[in-house]
């Protein structure tokens, strides 16, 4: 979406901070308003900003204008507090002032290399495109590019070149084939979503891979995709609406799947996993994906899990704090996106839990990341990780 | 400013606060440059996010000694422009100065930083001190507790105690030179119980929209939190009926809350609570079978009982002082505390603004105010919007017209402006007296209130803000 298009919200905001803590419970919610504490880095500063720039009075050919508009991890949770007419627009603002950017030849330079990557090897990492599918080199699973199966396991950029989580994937396509699931990967032929290009402004790096992404496994005949990233599933869910090629299969996020395969009597569970956990809502497998956020089913997985004692954080489902990875923040802002991981760790901890579980790699590996630097003695796992373990 | 002045400036405040907390960005200035009334928009040279009230003192030396403007922020909320930088400066936002420092249970008050919101307050209350509540103002969440009662607003035990103001029990004070001071029973004692009996020093600085000094710490009482509650509802046919309802249900001195609304508000925030914009243009006409006005009470009870005989009290005294009105009721809904903190959606919604003619005055005047301020929304084609808040049981009442509107369009801009220019005017005639008063409305209200009043304030002004740094142009003196 380009900001001339978004005109008509632009006005909406009255600047009356309802946006910045959980309706009822008044914690907050913004990651970059609660870090830095000037307006300009909430919500409705950054409305505040788009009006601005749109009138002529600021300019984004100015630095630390582009830091406050980058400085947003895209988690909708300001969207879910306001109650005005504009307040599903918010973050489609933001992403709007970032395409103008782009388009104005405002580039942010640290994503140069996340876009070099995308257009040389169809990853956002700088990693070749050869390396994609070496988390699954011993597993013998099915080339869903070669052979017909029914259901395509879209790794995803995040667990495909990141080693300390190819457990992730690997528990993954476990669980499917200890369900029975004729399951197969595109390995090194698997490309990016376009989710993160979409966030950070590069609309035409986005409609590629959609339209790659739809083409792609729709001329392979496979009933389901499915993927452990919540990043990509909601790019599939609710972006590629917007690119018009009808998709000929379903998309299942892997907890959505587990789930289904746990409650369809496909998938038992064995073994006692001692555990208390605590469970992250990812903002893409919830508030972006409105009124069908997965918030369920991943809490009846874990439920099911024999030896495992779920425990909720104060800010959870709808409300959950964000972990600070979103929106290209996790690559141009480092600070901020393990700080806000660390605000949630430290909440994570507050309720006596051993661990954290997730269903988003890029969560599991802010998270990790944020372990690394801030200290805070607390486990992460993919729910995946977790459930392969009862197996 | 001389860049040259402003980048020492900035040096010294990086100083106090740490860089991060010091901003002469562009994006920052604009936003705190102007709200969401339509007052003319002034930038600040710099923006200062303190944290505790030594950096705040060392900030003010700063500025007393350089002559710069000091404007204090906390959620810029208000609907007056109260922290627009008139001549530019500093703007001083509080927000991290947010910490509840106590709840006393017995004496029932809290003391509270600046930052600390309406949110934060009842969240704070649930869960630490359960059977005490503090008061909700008709404003958003993130509304300053301490600045509410610095501009003496209303709030939803109003009908009780009068303006926010009158509950503030202490104050700590930094004065532009530097010191601290401790007003009312803390300054002699550990507790905050109350301002009297000491020289009420407390009225140096309430009221006067941060001109005089920055609060840096406040004591506001805190009450019981009653277990039963619920709304009571009339529906008035005619402003007539309306008045006398209210000054039936004054005399009764039972509820907590007594507030009436013109029904036609009601109508327009229904679009808002339903995430449509919200439009008071062109008005939206009263059909013959809807009620002119809708009136409130908010009643509780410590058991069922006594609310239910508050209710069937208030009901009968109704009945027997408006035998001849025409009116619906009464009618009992859940307690209107439940809409918190969303209450005010419905005039946040028409497109970024958000202003009107705020107004204390006499019951005795209410109705001959109410119905020529209707008349003249009627004339510029705005519906009506009448909101209106019985203080300090009926000793005074709190009047305005909320104007919601879009400030993307500069026609409807320029009705509103007309419109309270001409609503100001009245309210003066019939003994209104502006709150949260803009500065021009400042100007106007200096013109009636007679030369030794203007004299004494200006004097005290500048006893305790020589330089005149504190939110110059306001309330003491006029801008340059």
């Amino acid at each position: 979406m380009v900001l001339d298009e978004l005109k008509e919200w632009l006005y909406g905001c009255t600047h009356c901070g309802t946006c910045k803590s959980v309706l009822e419970i008044f914690s907050p919610v913004c990651p970059a308003g609660e870090k830095y504490r000037l307006e300009s880095y909430y919500p409705s500063g950054k409305m505040l900003i788009a009006r601005g720039i749109v009138n002529g009075v600021l300019n984004l050919d100015n630095d630390d204008i582009m830091e406050r508009i980058y400085a947003c991890t895209g988690c909708l949770s300001c969207e879910q507090q306001c109650g005005v007419y504009h307040r599903q627009h918010i973050f489609e603002i933001i992403q709007a002032l970032r395409t103008e950017a782009v388009t104005r030849g405002n580039l942010n330079p640290a994503y140069m290399i996340m876009v070099d990557s995308l257009k040389k090897d169809d990853n956002v990492f700088g990693k070749p495109k050869a390396e994609r599918g070496d988390w699954a080199k011993d597993m013998g699973i099915k080339d869903a590019a070669q052979e017909k199966v029914d259901v395509a396991y879209h790794a995803g950029c995040m667990v495909s070149f990141d080693p300390e989580l190819w457990e992730v994937p690997r528990s993954a396509v476990s669980l499917l084939k200890a369900a029975g699931v004729d399951v197969g990967i595109m390995g090194m032929e698997e490309s990016c979503c376009g989710g993160r290009a979409y966030e950070i402004g590069y609309l035409g790096e986005f409609t590629k891979y959609a339209e790659h992404f739809l083409e792609t496994f729709n001329s392979l005949d496979v009933k389901q995709v499915v993927t452990s990233c919540s990043d990509g599933y909601s790019t599939f869910k609710k972006l590629y609406a917007g690119v018009n090629i009808p998709a000929k299969f379903d998309m299942l996020h892997m907890v959505e799947y587990l789930d289904s395969l746990i409650k369809d009597k496909k998938l038992r569970f064995t073994k006692k996993v001692p555990m208390k956990v605590t469970y992250h809502d990812p903002c893409h497998l919830g508030r972006h994906l409105g009124d069908d956020g997965v918030y369920e089913p991943p809490r009846d997985v874990l439920k099911n899990i024999p030896g495992i004692e779920l425990v909720e954080m104060e800010r959870n489902r709808l409300n959950a704090w964000c972990c600070g990875a979103g929106a290209g923040v996790s690559q141009a802002n480092p600070d901020l996106s393990l700080w806000t991981a660390n605000e949630r760790l430290k909440e994570a901890k507050a309720t006596g839990a051993t661990a954290l579980v997730t269903s988003c790699p890029w969560c599991e590996r802010n998270f990790k990341d944020a372990v690394k630097e801030y200290g805070e003695e607390i486990e992460i796992y993919d729910i995946t990780e977790i459930a392969r373990k009862a197996l | 400013m001389i860049e040259a002045v402003k980048n020492k400036i900035v040096d010294e405040l990086e100083k106090v606060v740490g860089s991060e907390f010091v901003s002469t960005n562009q994006a920052d200035l604009y936003i705190y440059s102007y709200d969401l009334t339509p007052a003319e928009s002034h930038w600040p040279d710099i923006v200062v996010l303190p944290q505790s009230p030594e950096e705040l003192r060392a900030i003010i030396t700063l500025a007393n000694k350089e002559k710069m403007p000091v404007i204090p922020y906390v959620a810029g909320g208000n609907v007056g422009g109260l922290t627009i930088p008139l001549e530019g400066g500093i703007v001083l936002d509080l927000k991290r100065m947010n910490r509840i420092i106590e709840v006393n249970e017995t004496d029932m008050y809290a003391v509270v930083e600046p930052g600390v919101t309406f949110g934060q307050i009842k969240a704070y209350l649930e869960k630490n001190h359960p059977t005490l509540r503090y008061t909700y103002a008709f404003s958003p969440s993130s509304t300053g507790v301490m600045t509410n009662a610095l501009v003496q607003g209303l709030d939803n035990l109003s009908f009780r105690y009068g303006d926010a103001s009158h509950w503030v029990s202490g104050l700590e004070v930094i004065l532009t030179t530097g010191e601290l001071i401790k007003i009312g029973s803390c300054a002699a004692s550990k507790t905050w119980q109350a301002i009297v009996p000491f020289p009420e020093l407390d009225g140096l600085f309430l009221g006067w929209q941060g001109t005089t000094g920055v609060i840096t710490k406040m004591a506001v009482s805190i009450w019981p939190n009653p277990p039963h509650n619920t709304a009571v509802t009339f529906m008035a046919m005619d402003l007539e009926s309306a008045d006398e309802i209210l000054k039936a249900i004054i005399r009764t001195r039972i509820p907590d809350d007594l507030i009436g609304t013109s029904f036609a508000l009601n109508k327009v925030g229904m679009a808002a609570y339903a995430h449509e914009k919200a439009s008071l243009h062109p008005a939206l006409h009263r059909e013959p079978d809807e009620p002119e006005f809708v009136i409130t009470a908010e009643v509780t009870g410590n058991t069922e009982n006594e609310l239910n005989a508050k209710v069937e009290a208030m009901g009968e005294a109704v009945k027997e002082r408006c035998k001849d009105g025409n009116y619906t009721g009464p009618d009992t809904i859940p307690s209107t505390t439940a809409a918190f903190p969303m209450q005010a959606l419905g005039v946040l919604s028409s497109g970024g603004g958000l202003m009107w003619v705020g107004t204390y005055g006499p019951m005795s005047r209410w109705l001959e105010t109410v119905k020529k301020g209707c008349e003249l929304q009627d004339k510029y084609d705005i519906s009506r919007t009448c909101y209106t808040r019985i203080m300090n049981e009926g000793h005074f009442v709190g009047l305005r017209w909320m104007l919601p509107y879009d400030k993307g369009d500069p026609a409807l801009v320029q009705r509103i402006n007309d419109l309270c220019a001409e609503q100001l005017d009245l309210v003066l005639e019939t003994g209104y007296i502006p709150y949260k008063t803009p500065v021009w409305a400042v100007r106007r209200l200096e013109e009636v209130v007679g030369p030794d009043w203007l004299k004494l304030h200006r004097r005290v002004k500048e006893m305790l803000d020589p330089n005149n740094i504190m939110n110059p142009g306001r309330w003491g003196k006029p801008g340059k």
